[in-house]
C-alpha cells in the first residue's frame, strides 16, 4: 500500500487566551495520500482553519506530530518550514491575498523568488501558468483591476508557481458568486485530474465539499 | 546576488512615494550638514595651515601679553620695549631680529582719504626674511629702499582700498608724501593683503611712536633648534624685565613657527570634531525618521508579510526586504545630502573668491563623499534593523488573519 504523503498524528493545538486555555484541535489524526482530493468540512469555530494551517506548515502543533513523506516536520526550523512550504504547498485563500502593488505576473513569480528560481525562468513559467488559466491578457494588471474570479485564478496560478504536490484551498469560493465559484472549483478539479495534484479544500459549504472525493467533517476540534 | 529583492524593495518604496521622499529629506538634511560643514572646515584648515607652512621653520615670534590674549596684544597698546628687543637680539642662537610696529593713520591718495593700518618694518633686515620665509613676492614695481619715504602695498590695496592705485605715484600718510614703489602678490589672506608697509625708521618719525614694537620676528641660526632658542629668549626676557623694572611677570609670548602651526592645527581639529558631533545629531534624527517609516510600513504590511511567508518567504528574506528598503532610504538621502553639501561648499568657495576674507577651497575629498554615502546607508540599515526584525518575527497565521 502507498505511503501517505502527509500525516497528522494525534495533533493538538491549544491557544492561551490570558489564563484560559482553548483546545482548538483535540488529537486529530489524518493520512493524506498523493492524488487525494479531499474536503475538510465544518462550521466556523470548528478548528478547520487551524487544521489547514498545520497541514500547510504555517503553524505547528502544540502536541502530536506532522509528517511529510515520513519526515517529522514538527521538528523543523522556521526557515526550513518556510522553504518546504514554498516548495511543496500551494495556498489559495478566501480573500485571494494577492499583493496589491504587484501585477498578476509578478504575484505568480513571487513564490519562485523565494525558491531562488532565476528571473528568466520565473517569467517564462509564470506566463505559462497564467496562460493555462486563460489569464495571459491580464498578466500586467494589478489585482485592483481584476474581477474577483480573475483574482482567485491568479491566486491559483500563484499556488502552482513552484509546481507543488499539494494545493490547500481555504474557502476558495467564499468571496465569489455561485457561477464564479463553480468555475474555480472546476479549475481545482482539473488540476486534480490532469496534473495529479493533491487537493485539500477547507469549507463550510457542502456543495463545494461535494466536488471532492473524500469529505472529512470536523466539529469542536475533532474529526467525526 | 539576485537583484530581485532589491527590485521588490524599490517597488514597495514607490508605492508610498510621499512618505519615502519625506523620510529621505530627513536624511538629506543631516548628511548635507555634515558634508558641507566638514568640507568647508577642512578647506579652512588646509588654507590656514598652508599659510602657516609658508613660514620658515627657523622663525620665532615674540608677542607682548599672554598667548590667551593674542588678540589684545595684536590690537591693544601692549608693546615690547627697546630693551626687550635688545635682549632678544642678544640671545644665543638668534641671527636676526625684525621688530614690527603698526598704527592706524589717515592716508590720502588722489583726493581720497582713508584710515588705514600702517606697518613699520626694518627693511634692511626684514626684506630678506619676508622674501625667504614669509612668501613675499613682487607683483609690480620694486622693493623699497631702507630709510626712504617709500611704501609697498598688499594685493588688495589697489583693488579695494584705493581702487586704481598705481606704482610710482604719490600718497600722503600723516601729512607726509610717500612714493608707492611696489605691489605684492597675494599672501593668501585679506589681512596681510591689505598691508601698507614702510621702513621702521620712517614709521617712527611720522607717527611719533619712537620706542618698541608690537611684534618681533626672530630668525634663528641654523645650528640651533628653534625650540631651544624659544626657551632661551623667554629666559632672557624674564631676566631683562626683572633687572630693569623689578617685575617678573611673563607678560610676553614666545612661539616657534612650528608650534603655532601645531596649535592652529589642533584648534581646527577640535572644531571639526565639534562640527561632526553636532551634524551627527542631525543624521541620527534622520535615522529615527527612517525607523518610524519602517515601523509604519511593517504595521501596514502585516498581511502582506503573512502572504509572503505562506508562499515560502523565510524570516531572513523578510528581514532582507525591509533592510534593503531602509538602506535605500538612507543611501538616497546620503546621495542627496552629499550632492547638496558639496554644492553649498562650492558656492561658498566661489563667494570667498569674490569677497576674499581668506582664500578658501572647499575640500570635498573622495573619502568624505564615500564616508557620506556609506555612513547614511549604514544609518539606514541600523534604523531599519528593529522594524525588519519585528516584521520577520511575525507569526504567519496571525499575520494572515490580520485585517
Amino acid at each position: 500500500m502507498a505511503m501517505p504523503i502527509l500525516q497528522l498524528k494525534n495533533v493538538w493545538k491549544t491557544f492561551s487566551l490570558g489564563k484560559v486555555k482553548l483546545d482548538v484541535l483535540k488529537g486529530v489524526s489524518l493520512d493524506i495520500y498523493s492524488g487525494d482530493f479531499m474536503s475538510i468540512m465544518g462550521p466556523s469555530g470548528s478548528g478547520k482553519s487551524t487544521c489547514m494551517y498545520i497541514i500547510g506548515f504555517l503553524d505547528v502543533p502544540t502536541k502530536g506530530a506532522v509528517f511529510l513523506q515520513q519526515k517529522n516536520v514538527s521538528e523543523f526550523s522556521q526557515d526550513k518550514l518556510a522553504h518546504i512550504r514554498g516548495r511543496k504547498i500551494g495556498f489559495v485563500f478566501q480573500q485571494f491575498n494577492l499583493l496589491p502593488h504587484l501585477t498578476a505576473l509578478e504575484n505568480v513569480m513571487l513564490p519562485m523568488i523565494f525558491q531562488k528560481v532565476v528571473e528568466k525562468e520565473r517569467e517564462t513559467r509564470a506566463k505559462q501558468i497564467l496562460a493555462s488559466l486563460d489569464l495571459d491578457k491580464r498578466a500586467h494588471h494589478k489585482p485592483g483591476e481584476l474581477s474577483g474570479g480573475e483574482q482567485q485564478r491568479v491566486a491559483i496560478a500563484r499556488s502552482l508557481a513552484n509546481d507543488p504536490d499539494i494545493i490547500l484551498a481555504d474557502e476558495p469560493t467564499g468571496n465569489l458568486d455561485t457561477t464564479t465559484g463553480k468555475a474555480i472549483m472546476h479549475i481545482l478539479k482539473q488540476l486534480h485530474q490532469d496534473k495529479k495534484k493533491t487537493i485539500i479544500v477547507v469549507t463550510h459549504d457542502s456543495i463545494i465539499a461535494d466536488y471532492s472525493k473524500r469529505i472529512i467533517r470536523i466539529k469542536d476540534g475533532q474529526f467525526i | 546576488m539576485d537583484t530581485t529583492l532589491f527590485k521588490l524593495s524599490i517597488r514597495n518604496l514607490k508605492t508610498r512615494p510621499i512618505r519615502s521622499w519625506l523620510t529621505i529629506i530627513g536624511v538629506v538634511i543631516g548628511v548635507f550638514l555634515i558634508i558641507s560643514l566638514l568640507s568647508l572646515s577642512e578647506g579652512i584648515k588646509t588654507a590656514v595651515l598652508q599659510q602657516l607652512r609658508m613660514m620658515g621653520k627657523d622663525l620665532v615670534m615674540v608677542f607682548p601679553g599672554e598667548i590667551s590674549d593674542v588678540m589684545v596684544a595684536m590690537t591693544g597698546d601692549l608693546k615690547l620695549s627697546d630693551e626687550d628687543i635688545e635682549a632678544i637680539k642678544k640671545t644665543k642662537g638668534v641671527e636676526n631680529v625684525v621688530p614690527m610696529a603698526w598704527k592706524a593713520e589717515v592716508m590720502g591718495y588722489k583726493g581720497e582719504k582713508k584710515t588705514v593700518l600702517i606697518y613699520g618694518n626694518p627693511w634692511k633686515d626684514a626684506l630678506e626674511i619676508y622674501k625667504r620665509d614669509m612668501g613675499w613676492q613682487l607683483f609690480q614695481g620694486r622693493w623699497p629702499v631702507p630709510g626712504k619715504r617709500e611704501i609697498i602695498v598688499g594685493d588688495v590695496v589697489p583693488k579695494d582700498v584705493f581702487p586704481g592705485m598705481k606704482i610710482n605715484t604719490e600718497a600722503t600718510i600723516a601729512g607726509k608724501k610717500f612714493e608707492i614703489v611696489g605691489v605684492l602678490k597675494s599672501l593668501g589672506n585679506k589681512q596681510d593683503d591689505s598691508m601698507i608697509g614702510m621702513d621702521l625708521e620712517v614709521f617712527r618719525q611720522i607717527t611719533g611712536e619712537r620706542k618698541g614694537a608690537q611684534f618681533v620676528l626672530a630668525k634663528t641660526s641654523s645650528t640651533y633648534a628653534a625650540d631651544d632658542v624659544v626657551e632661551r629668549i623667554k629666559t632672557e626676557l624674564q631676566e631683562t624685565r626683572k633687572r630693569r623694572r623689578g617685575e617678573d611677570l611673563p607678560s610676553f609670548t614666545v612661539l616657534s613657527s612650528e608650534k603655532i602651526t601645531d596649535i592652529v592645527g589642533n584648534i581646527m581639529g577640535i572644531i571639526q570634531v565639534a562640527i561632526f558631533a553636532l551634524a551627527s545629531i542631525a543624521i541620527i534624527v534622520g535615522g529615527i525618521g527612517i525607523m518610524n517609516t519602517m515601523y509604519t510600513a511593517t504595521h501596514e504590511r502585516i498581511k502582506e508579510i503573512g502572504v509572503m511567508k505562506a508562499v515560502g518567504a523565510k524570516n531572513t528574506t523578510i528581514t532582507m526586504i525591509f533592510l534593503i528598503e531602509s538602506g535605500i532610504l538612507g543611501f538616497v538621502g546620503g546621495l542627496g545630502g552629499t550632492v547638496l553639501g558639496i554644492g553649498l561648499a562650492k558656492i561658498m568657495e566661489l563667494y570667498f573668491q569674490v569677497h576674499p576674507i581668506f582664500y578658501l577651497k572647499a575640500s570635498a575629498s573622495p573619502w568624505l563623499i564615500l564616508f557620506g554615502l556609506l555612513f547614511s546607508f549604514f544609518i539606514g540599515c541600523i534604523s531599519g534593523f528593529l522594524p525588519a526584525r519585528s516584521a520577520s518575527k511575525l507569526n504567519p497565521v496571525d499575520a494572515l488573519r490580520y485585517e
